[in-house]
C-alpha cells in the first residue's frame, strides 16, 4: 500500500484541530460549572452552621436560620413525588406497553413533551387560576400540585423510555410461558427497567427541588414555622429568591448557604441516580 | 446443474469428479492392456498393466484424501453428499479393477506362447471385449449424468455372466481332451473369473452411479439369464 | 405450485404415530404483505420436525402461529386451521395464557427473566399452580435436572437468572419451558446464538425430550436440522416447498430448490 504523505499529514492536522476545539468547548463548560460552584461554596460556605438546621428564617437584621424553608421544601417535595409518581409511571406504562402501537400514544408523547419544556411559571400561574384563587388563599398543597404537574412529564417520560429499553423478546418470552399481560408488565417488564423508572423519579426531584417559580404563587412563603398544608408555607427556592434580593446582609448570606444547601441535594440526587444507571449497563 | 455460492465448493467437487474419470480410463485401459497381453502373450504389456496398478492405488488414496477432506470443510448435502460418498465406493471398485486386471497380467507370463488355442481364445477375447465395452460404458453414462443408461448398463452384466459360463465349460473341455493343458488352461480360467468379478464391479459402480444420479436404489434383484430381454428397473 | 400441495407433503410417508399439530391452508398476514401462503402439514407427536429455509422465509412466523405470539402485536393476523389434538387454536374462544401454557416456546437469545434463577422458573408454575414451598423447590429442580442445568446451578439457585452463561441461559429457558409441563416445545433458533458445545448441550437435551414433548425447531443451521429432526419442512418466499423424512430431505430431496438450498446453490 502506498501512503501519499501529504494527506495524511493534513487528516492528522485536521484531526488535531477538531479535537482541540472539542476539548475546548468542553473545558468552557465546565469552567462555569467549577467557577458556580466555586463561588456557591465560596459565599455560601461560610454561613454553614448548625442554626442554619435549627433556626427559623430571622426577621430583617436578626441572626437566624433556614429550618422552616428546608422543611417546607420537604413536604411540599414529597407530596409532589407521591402524587405525580404514580400517575407518571401509569401514563409511561399505558405508552410503552398497552398503547405501544395506538395514536393516543403519540398524542399524548406529543402534549407530554409539550409539558416537558413548558415554563414552570406557567404551571404556577395555573394553579394560581384554579386553586389558590377558588380557594381563596395560598397554600402549601397547591405549591405541592403545581411541583407534581411538574414531576408527571419527567417520570412519563422515563418510564416509557426505559420499559421501550426492555427487549421485546423478555415480553414475548413472559408471553410464551401463558403470563397475562398485566403479569409479565409487572413482573418482568418493571423488573428489566426498575432502576431507570428510579433514576427517573430522581431526576424529577432534582428537577423540582430547586423551583422558584411555580412556588411563587401557590405556596407563597413564610416567614414562620408552619405544618398546616392549608396555609402558605416557606421554601428553599422561594426564601432564596426573597433573601437574595433584600438588602439586608444576614439575609443575603442565608440565601447563599440555601443555594448552596440546594445545590448539594441537587447534586448527590444526581450521583445517586448515575450510579444506578451505571449499575444497571454493568451487567 | 447450478454453480454453488461458494465457487471453490464446485472446484473441489470438479477435482473428484476428475480423479473418477481419470480412474475409470485407467481401468479401461488396463482391462484392455491385460487381455490384449493374454491373448497375444505380450510380456512387455503385460508388464506395462502391472506398473500402472501402483497408479490406479495412488490415485485411490488421493481420492479418498479429497473426499474426505471436502467432507469435513464443505459438509456437502444431498447430491453433492451422494457424488462424493458414490465417488468413494466406485474409486473402490474401480482400484478393485484395476487389481483384477494386474492378476491377469501377472498369468500372461506363466501361460506361455502357444498354450492359447484358437478358440478358446477367441472366446477369451468376445468375454474381455463384453467387459472392457461394461468398463468404458460405465464411465461415459455416468459422465453423461445418464441414470436410465447406468440402469440398462448394470443389467448388461447378465451376457458377461453368460459368455463366462460358456468359457468355462470350453476350458473344462480342453482340460479333459489333453491334460497338458491344465497348468494353461486353470490360469486362463483364473482370468475368465478375472473378467467375470470385473464385470461384477463395474455393476458395483453402475448402482452406485444410479444412486448418486437419482437419490434412489435400483432395485436389489437384477433380472435373471432368461430374462435378459427385460427393460430395466 | 402453492395450490396443489400433494398429500405426501401434509405428513411424511413414514412417519408412525399420532399427528399432534395439524396445519391446513394457513396464510398469514403482516398487514398488508403475505408471509405464509397456504401452508399444510402434519405435525407427529413426541418427535422433533424442523423448519429450514432462508432468512424471510416465513418459518419463525409459522412456529409463532402456534402459540398465537404474534397477537402481541397489531396488524399480524392468521386465517386457516392450526389444529392442536384436533381443535383449532386459531378459533375465537382459544384462551390464549393456556395455550401457551400447552404450548411453550425459547427464543434465539436466552432471555431469562430478571429475577433469580429459582425465580424464573417458579414463575411459570405459580401462574398457573399452587405448590407449597417444598414441592415448588422440588419442581425447580426437576426441571433444571430436565434441562441438564442442576449440576452448574443447584449451589446459587439466588443468583440472578443473567449472571449464567449464553449457553446456561439458553438451558435455563428451556428449564423453564419444561418447569410448567407443556405438550409441545417450539424453538425459534435456540442455539443460534450459542458456542459450538453449548449448542450441542442444546441438541443433546433436545434430544432427550423428544421422548416426552413434541418439539418444533426452527434452525438456520442446517446441519443442526439434519441432526436433531426426525421429519424437516423447507419453506421458501412464504411457501411450503418440501415436507418430509429428515434423511430424505438431506440425502434425496425430490424439489429442486430444495436441493438448491440445502446443498448452497440459492442464487
Amino acid at each position: 500500500m502506498s501512503i501519499a504523505p501529504s494527506l495524511h499529514r493534513s487528516r492528522k492536522f485536521r484531526n488535531a484541530l477538531m479535537m482541540g476545539l472539542s476539548m475546548g468547548a468542553a473545558g468552557i463548560g465546565l469552567a462555569w460549572l467549577a467557577l458556580i460552584l466555586g463561588a456557591l461554596v465560596w459565599k455560601g460556605g461560610t454561613g454553614l452552621a448548625l442554626s442554619v438546621f435549627t433556626e427559623m428564617t430571622p426577621p430583617p437584621g436578626d441572626s437566624g436560620g433556614l429550618l422552616n424553608a428546608i422543611a417546607g421544601s420537604v413536604v411540599m417535595t414529597a407530596i409532589a413525588v407521591v402524587v405525580g409518581t404514580p400517575v407518571g409511571i401509569l401514563a409511561g406504562t399505558y405508552m410503552a406497553e398497552y398503547g405501544r402501537f395506538s395514536k393516543l400514544t403519540v398524542l399524548v408523547r406529543f402534549i407530554n413533551d409539550i409539558l416537558l419544556s413548558a415554563p414552570s411559571i406557567v404551571v404556577g400561574l395555573f394553579i394560581y387560576e384554579i386553586m389558590v384563587r377558588t380557594m381563596g388563599h395560598f397554600s402549601a398543597l397547591a405549591g405541592a400540585f403545581a411541583l407534581a404537574i411538574l414531576v408527571v412529564p419527567v417520570v412519563v417520560r422515563t418510564t416509557e423510555d426505559m420499559l421501550n429499553l426492555v427487549p421485546n423478546a423478555l415480553r414475548e418470552a413472559g408471553t410464551a410461558i401463558g403470563a397475562p399481560r398485566w403479569i409479565v408488565i409487572r413482573s418482568v417488564a418493571y423488573r428489566a427497567a426498575r432502576s431507570g423508572i428510579v433514576t427517573g423519579i430522581l431526576l424529577a426531584i432534582a428537577r423540582i427541588s430547586g423551583e422558584t417559580a411555580p412556588l411563587l404563587f401557590t405556596a407563597l412563603n413564610n416567614q414562620f414555622w408552619s405544618s398546616d398544608l392549608n396555609a402558605p408555607m416557606a421554601s428553599l427556592p422561594v426564601t432564596i429568591y426573597q433573601f437574595a434580593l433584600s438588602p439586608y446582609e444576614e439575609w443575603q448570606q442565608l440565601a447563599w448557604t440555601g443555594a448552596l444547601l440546594i445545590t448539594l441535594a441537587v447534586l448527590a440526587l444526581s450521583i445517586f441516580a448515575r450510579s444506578l444507571t451505571g449499575r444497571r449497563e454493568d451487567k | 446443474m447450478s454453480e454453488h455460492i461458494v465457487t471453490s465448493f464446485d472446484d473441489d467437487l470438479r477435482e473428484v469428479g476428475k480423479l473418477i474419470r481419470e480412474m475409470g480410463g485407467l481401468a479401461g485401459s488396463m482391462v484392455n492392456g491385460a487381455t490384449m497381453a493374454l491373448l497375444s502373450a505380450d510380456i512387455a504389456l503385460a508388464h506395462r498393466v502391472v506398473s500402472d496398478d501402483a497408479v490406479m492405488d495412488a490415485s485411490q488414496r488421493e481420492l479418498d484424501e479429497r473426499a474426505i477432506s471436502l467432507i469435513a470443510r464443505r459438509q456437502p448435502m444431498a447430491d453433492d453428499l451422494r457424488a462424493v460418498v458414490g465417488a468413494i465406493r466406485m474409486a473402490g471398485d474401480l482400484e478393485r479393477i484395476g487389481d483384477l486386471a494386474k492378476n491377469i497380467a501377472k498369468r500372461v507370463e506363466a501361460i506361455g506362447h502357444d498354450a492359447v488355442p484358437r478358440d478358446l481364445s477367441h472366446s477369451i477375447e468376445a468375454m474381455a471385449g463384453l467387459v472392457l465395452g461394461q468398463v468404458h460404458g460405465v464411465v461415459d453414462v455416468y459422465g453423461e449424468r445418464d441414470a436410465e443408461g447406468v440402469a440398462l448398463l448394470r443389467d448388461e452384466d447378465e451376457r458377461i455372466d453368460v459368455k463366462y459360463t460358456s468359457v468355462f465349460r470350453e476350458l473344462l473341455t480342453y482340460m479333459m481332451e489333453d491334460p497338458r493343458n491344465i497348468t494353461a488352461c486353470t490360469h486362463l480360467l483364473f482370468c475368465a473369473k478375472n473378467l467375470e468379478r470385473i464385470g461384477d464391479h463395474v455393476t458395483n459402480i453402475a448402482e452406485n452411479a444410479y444412486y448418486v444420479l437419482t437419490g434412489q436404489q435400483l432395485p436389489a434383484t437384477r433380472p435373471k439369464s432368461d430374462e435378459t430381454a427385460q427393460p430395466a428397473a | 405450485m402453492t395450490q396443489m400441495v400433494s398429500l405426501d407433503k401434509i405428513m411424511p410417508q413414514t412417519t408412525a404415530g399420532k399427528t399432534k399439530i395439524e396445519v391446513k391452508g394457513l396464510n398469514f398476514y403482516y398487514g398488508e404483505s403475505k408471509a405464509l401462503k397456504n401452508i399444510s402439514l402434519a405435525l407427529p407427536e413426541r418427535s422433533v420436525t424442523a423448519f429450514i429455509g432462508p432468512s424471510g422465509c416465513g418459518k419463525s412466523t409459522l412456529l409463532r402461529v402456534f402459540n398465537r405470539i404474534y397477537e402481541l402485536y397489531p396488524k399480524q393476523r392468521a386465517d386457516g386451521e392450526v389444529l392442536l389434538d384436533g381443535e383449532n387454536i386459531l378459533g375465537r374462544g382459544q384462551d390464549l395464557n393456556l395455550l401457551r401454557t400447552r404450548i411453550g416456546m425459547v427464543f434465539q437469545k436466552p432471555t431469562p427473566f430478571p429475577m433469580s434463577i429459582h425465580e424464573n422458573i417458579a414463575f411459570g408454575v405459580r401462574l398457573y399452580e399452587k405448590l407449597s414451598k417444598s414441592e415448588m423447590d422440588g419442581r425447580v429442580e426437576q426441571a433444571l435436572r430436565r434441562a441438564a442445568l442442576w449440576e452448574e446451578v443447584k449451589d446459587k439457585l439466588d443468583a440472578s437468572g443473567l449472571s449464567l452463561s449464553g449457553g446456561q441461559q439458553q438451558r435455563l429457558c428451556i428449564a423453564r419451558t419444561v418447569a410448567v409441563k407443556p405438550e409441545v416445545i417450539l424453538l425459534d433458533e435456540p442455539a443460534s446464538a450459542l458456542d459450538p458445545l453449548s449448542t450441542a448441550k442444546i441438541e443433546e437435551l433436545i434430544d432427550e425430550l423428544k421422548s416426552d414433548y413434541t418439539i418444533v425447531i426452527v434452525t438456520h443451521n442446517m446441519q443442526q436440522a439434519a441432526r436433531v429432526s426426525s421429519n424437516t419442512a423447507f419453506m421458501y418466499l412464504g411457501e411450503l416447498i418440501e415436507f418430509d423424512r429428515t434423511e430424505k430431505i438431506f440425502t434425496a430431496p425430490a424439489e429442486k430448490r430444495t436441493q438448491d438450498y440445502i446443498t448452497g446453490r440459492f442464487g
